[in-house]
């Protein structure tokens, strides 16, 4: 007996491991989080039940073996087999219910929202301090004397950044100043962590509001000696679009 | 003609593999505290509240949090004595004690150290609670200690340039220099009558925490090395003051336990009786 389960067994086994070792190493992806993983093997299996129980012959051939080791006559070595079942599932549900009852110890989830929508003012305007080496130069000293301190050598890794969390953005990742626009690092520059939405958590942030200190131009100056520093490229509106 | 196959082994070993694996997929890894709280176990017994090197610190779990050169508002500072702190805590159910340790290479009456809190349920910025453009911040409560003083201080603000001394004083503070380490005990009641004014500490809920940290040694100039916002900071992590024991979960978990056998008798019953 047990022929029949056999193939949806492997099936789900092979699609676990699918999920929680190979999805991991696929380009541009992660790891999955084990309450997908849960239900995706949860997805599996009501799909296998279903198909296995389309006809009144295949629902017999597929229940029957499960029956028969329930109820114990299947005999042989499935005997202890059965037994061990019928104890772990209490303890099982049990464990389950421990976990979701008791207290936990982990701190509240934060879901911040890393890039949040700037105010529409600063929605799409262009850089207009002209881009020359004088200019570069000039925005990679101010980025020198007051940017650097937490990021770094545009890696986000400066010196006073290690007691701030969120940590300072690195401008090398390709995920952050190469995926925005000149007007949103203005916006965030200009206006700091406490310009930020509810989402952004602007009570953590420690990026200063720069607006109280630098010039508008002087800003658009440090944007340019960035990029140029990072070695990144502002996304414009044409490759947005 | 049937094919008579043998009762094999093998696909219980797999089906127990599968539940296994089911059960690995589901199960959270425990939680390490990796330094993101402070947690104040509940105990019994006086609290070291003018005791910074009691030896009951020695069983409350420590949390080493990094600290950062003020650099978020001017006057900055590029380069601070205390690189990270180390942070205990404990509650009797009444009170509530934080000690703070931190290397500082020479005690100096300048040296200060300090904790802050958010009040009620509204979100303050770490730094002062100062204003945020789109989003309502509430109140900061600072607890200072300055050596020198040799007291603590129960401060708010509401944004740089609105930090004093509340009317009201109820917290205390007691700061030990050993071999080149501070060791700086805060307490205070859990809950106290000022609800605009303090924070209050629910056993069972997280509520946020920063450090603050001042090496007072004076330069050849003959100012202390970091005064006012020339400090060590952090911004905000998590502190608990531990909830009373609970045991209701062991018991959910045993009633689980009876009813998922008792489903296991009737569906065997049930199933030999339609057999």
């Amino acid at each position: 007996m047990g022929g029949v389960l056999v193939r949806p067994i492997v099936l789900t086994v092979l699609i676990y491991l699918f999920l929680k070792f190979i999805v991991p190493i696929l380009p541009h992806s992660a790891p999955l989080p084990s309450s997908l993983i849960f239900l995706y093997l949860m997805l599996t299996t009501a799909g296998i039940v279903i198909f296995e129980t389309l006809s009144g012959a295949s629902k017999d051939a597929f229940f029957g073996p499960i029956f028969r080791f329930l109820t114990g006559e299947s005999g042989g070595a499935l005997s202890s087999a059965r037994y061990l079942v019928l104890a772990l599932f209490p303890l099982l549900v049990g464990w389950q219910t421990y976990g979701s009852t008791a207290s936990s110890d982990a701190p509240p989830a934060e879901n911040r929202t890393i890039h949040p929508a700037p105010p529409g003012e600063y929605t799409g305007l262009s850089n207009p301090v002209p881009k020359t080496p004088e200019n570069i130069m000039y925005g990679k000293g101010l980025y020198a004397s007051r940017c650097s301190p937490c990021h770094g050598n545009f890696d986000g890794k400066g010196f006073a950044a290690s007691g701030f969390t969120p940590p300072p953005a690195n401008f090398k990742d390709p995920t952050t100043i190469a995926m925005l626009q000149e007007s949103y690092l203005f916006w965030r520059i200009k206006r700091g962590g406490v310009g930020l939405p509810v989402e952004g958590m602007p009570w953590k942030s420690a990026m200063p509001r720069w607006e109280l200190e630098l010039s508008d131009e002087d800003i658009w100056k440090v944007i340019m000696g960035e990029y140029d520093g990072a070695g990144q490229k502002p996304r414009t509106w044409d490759e947005s679009e | 003609m049937a094919r008579v196959r043998r009762p094999g082994t093998r696909w219980w070993v797999g089906a127990v593999g599968l539940v296994g694996l089911c059960v690995a997929a589901e199960v959270q890894p425990a939680y390490s505290q990796q330094s993101v709280s402070v947690r104040a176990a509940l105990v019994k017994g006086t609290l070291p509240t003018d005791d910074p090197t009691a030896a009951v610190w020695a069983t409350a779990a420590v949390s080493e949090f990094p600290m950062s050169p003020q650099v978020h508002w001017p006057v900055r500072i590029t380069e601070v004595t205390a690189k990270s702190v180390k942070v205990r805590g404990l509650h009797d159910g009444t009170n509530v004690a934080i000690l703070l340790e931190y290397s500082d290479p020479s005690e100096d009456p300048e040296d200060a150290a300090a904790l802050e809190f958010m009040v009620g349920d509204t979100k303050a910025h770490f730094a002062h609670g100062q204003p945020m453009a789109q989003v309502q911040g509430g109140p900061v409560n600072i607890w200072y200690w300055k050596n020198k003083d040799g007291k603590g201080v129960d401060m708010g603000a509401k944004g740089f340039g609105t930090l004093k001394p509340h009317a009201h004083q109820d917290v205390k503070a007691k700061g030990v220099f050993q071999d080149g380490v501070w060791k700086v005990v805060f307490s205070r009641p859990l809950h106290t009558e000022y609800l605009e004014e303090d924070t209050q500490f629910k056993p069972g809920e997280f509520a946020s925490i920063a450090f603050a940290i001042w090496d007072g040694k004076k330069t050849d100039s003959g100012q202390p090395k970091e005064k006012g916002s020339e400090k060590a900071i952090s911004s905000w992590w998590y502190f608990r003051a531990d909830a009373p024991p609970d045991y209701s979960p062991y018991m959910y978990a045993v009633l689980a336990v009876a009813l998922a056998l008792g489903f296991e008798l009737v569906l065997v019953r049930r199933l030999k009786k339609g057999s």
